[in-house]
């Protein structure tokens, strides 16, 4: 049994096909990053697999159950997400931004919300921010705070769509610390992310995507070493080039 | 003053010492002056003081129109006259202006009851009418925004019947077209001492419902504002759309619309004054009156208009100082806005 298992998934925007024929499955504490050129259909596939965005056709099951027989909301408690740009709540505090979820959603009392809040925080090195609002906290705060807000939730996957490519070169870091000992604590999760060393030291799979299609898929060292495909090669020459 | 006191003075004004000051004392007088006016003409304060064994304290049973034995208004006018009469061989450049001074100080004084008490009435129609309009303003936006096909549609259909025809068509519709008046008279607790007459409780009807069109389309437009991104975090935790609407998107897009909000409250506050061709007898009305019957409009006229402008000026005030004691960083007020 697979945790996450996509089969055949097509998705087009009017006439652009973004995601075409796309299949692939994860096991549990599975680390799958995704890589591949803008425009390529990663972020379209995350957002598929929380049903914010709804696919043609094919099918997506989140432990043998197809996620369009789930409850969306419940779905959406199972499968946590990580945005590119934060979407931190921007009226509520890094505590607030963690206990909306956990007293609304999983409905828990306020003072144990806020314990476990608090707690997450602590978790992403940010024991001392609770009261801080997300405009008062730098763009790698933020995003750990979102980190710990999709994870607070207790989710069996979470999405990472982009994490740190908002963020000033120095505070990439910190983030990806927290991504990596997530990892190494065994968390399943979904990368859409450019960042190779984070692939390399903590993919289970590297997966490039390019025009909605899976070109190749493999392990981080076969896939960075030893390509089949040219596109991949390329595609990755560039990136390293990059950094 | 303490430091907490200072800082949290210091917000409020725009207006830097000792124009701050001259402002806060002469608005404090005039809310003194009208606070103290309307407990004055309270009938149940009255019936209270009375039942705890303190009759005559208040005089509710003053007709607005007599005026205070203890105002000078007969000193102004006589002044005034003997001015006119006998000016002493001073220019009379001088001494009209002079004469016309005393001739509205007079009329102030004569009048000051009964324009208190309209006063009264022009801020519990506006005040009455925006919080009752508020309930409808905001899930209106909220379905234009968030609705479906035909329940925005609906939303839309409303706020643009009200807000394409006149504010006094509405108020006769309400008061000659539906019998309103008649129906409401018709309850046992507008016999209640205090109550408004039911002309008041019509125009209470006819404002809640035309602001709270205008109120909507300002909290649609601040809705929109919000980031939709905001609404898409608030789902990505589980939160059902109807929650992130209120947990994540209201409270944001609210403080966006104090601005707005604060317009309409202003803008109000002087449409009230079309309750006067209901009968209803507010501050406008009553300035009418004294009009006719003394003819001098031009004074009394002015008079009001310098009421009007207290009333706003103050509402203005108290709106800036809510939209700066809830700003949280980073929303509803952007930087550089000072």
């Amino acid at each position: 049994m697979s945790l996450l298992r996509i089969e055949n998934v097509d998705k087009s925007y009017g006439d652009e096909d973004v995601l075409h024929d796309v299949s692939f499955a994860m096991e549990t504490q599975d680390v799958e990053v995704i890589v591949g050129p803008s425009g390529s259909g990663k972020s379209t596939l995350l957002r598929c697999v929380n049903r914010l965005t709804e696919i043609d056709s094919g099918a997506i099951y989140l432990n043998d159950e197809e996620i369009h027989s789930l409850d969306e909301n419940e779905l959406r408690r199972r499968v946590g997400m990580v945005f590119q740009d934060f979407s931190l709540f921007a009226h509520l505090t890094a505590r607030g931004n963690i206990t909306l979820g956990l007293r609304e959603v999983l409905e828990l009392p306020k003072e144990e919300a806020v314990a476990k809040a608090d707690d997450y925080l602590d978790r992403v090195g940010l024991a001392d921010q609770g009261d801080s609002y997300p405009a008062e906290l730098s763009g790698g705060q933020q995003q750990r705070v979102g980190i710990a807000r999709a994870l607070a939730m207790d989710p069996d996957l979470l999405l990472f769509d982009e994490p740190t490519s908002a963020l000033d070169p120095e505070l990439i870091g910190d983030v990806l610390r927290v991504m990596n000992d997530l990892a190494e604590e065994g968390m399943t999760m979904l990368c859409v992310t450019h960042e190779m060393g984070f692939a390399r030291s903590a993919a289970s799979t590297v997966t490039f995507l390019d025009e909605g299609r899976i070109v190749e898929r493999g392990p981080p060292e076969q896939l960075f070493e030893n390509p089949e495909h040219d596109r991949t090669n390329a595609f990755l020459g560039e990136l390293s080039g990059l950094h | 003053m303490t430091e907490a006191a200072e800082t949290r003075g210091s917000a409020v004004g725009r207006v830097g010492g000792r124009k701050r000051q001259v402002f806060l004392a002469v608005g404090g007088l005039f809310w003194t002056w009208l606070l103290a006016r309307w407990a004055y003409h309270n009938t149940l304060l009255d019936g209270l003081l009375t039942a705890v064994g303190l009759p005559d304290v208040l005089r509710s049973d003053l007709g607005v129109s007599q005026r205070e034995p203890w105002l000078p208004a007969d000193w102004f006018a006589g002044v005034a006259a003997n001015l006119a009469t006998d000016a002493g061989g001073v220019s009379v450049l001088v001494v009209d202006p002079l004469v016309w001074l005393f001739e509205l100080a007079a009329l102030a004084a004569e009048s000051e009851p009964a324009l208190a008490a309209g006063a009264f009435l022009t801020v519990y129609l506006t005040v009455l009418s925006m919080f009752f309009g508020l309930f409808i303003a905001v899930p209106a936006a909220v379905t234009r925004i968030y609705g479906g096909p035909i329940s925005s549609r609906i939303s839309l259909a409303y706020t643009e019947l009200i807000r394409g025809t006149p504010l006094l068509a509405q108020l006769f519709f309400f008061y000659f077209g539906l019998p309103l008046a008649g129906f409401i008279s018709g309850f046992r607790v507008m016999e209640v001492s205090g109550m408004p007459r039911a002309a008041a409780v019509v125009a209470i009807v006819a404002f809640t419902i035309n602001s709270s069109a205008y109120q909507a389309e300002y909290i649609r437009a601040a809705l929109q504002s919000v980031d939709p991104g905001q609404l898409t975090a608030a789902r990505s935790v589980g939160l059902s759309r109807l929650q992130g609407i209120r947990h994540v998107v209201l409270p944001q897009g609210l403080r966006y619309a104090i601005p707005g909000w604060t317009n309409e409250f202003v803008y109000l506050l002087k449409y009230s004054s079309l309750a006067a061709f209901i009968t209803v007898p507010e501050l406008f009305r009553r300035a009418r009156n004294i009009g006719s019957d003394t003819f001098q409009f031009t004074d009394i006229y002015l008079i009001v208009g310098l009421l009007y402008l207290a009333l706003v000026i103050t509402t203005a005030m108290l709106m800036n100082r809510l939209e700066r004691r809830v700003t949280i960083p980073g929303v509803g007020m952007p930087a550089g806005r000072d």
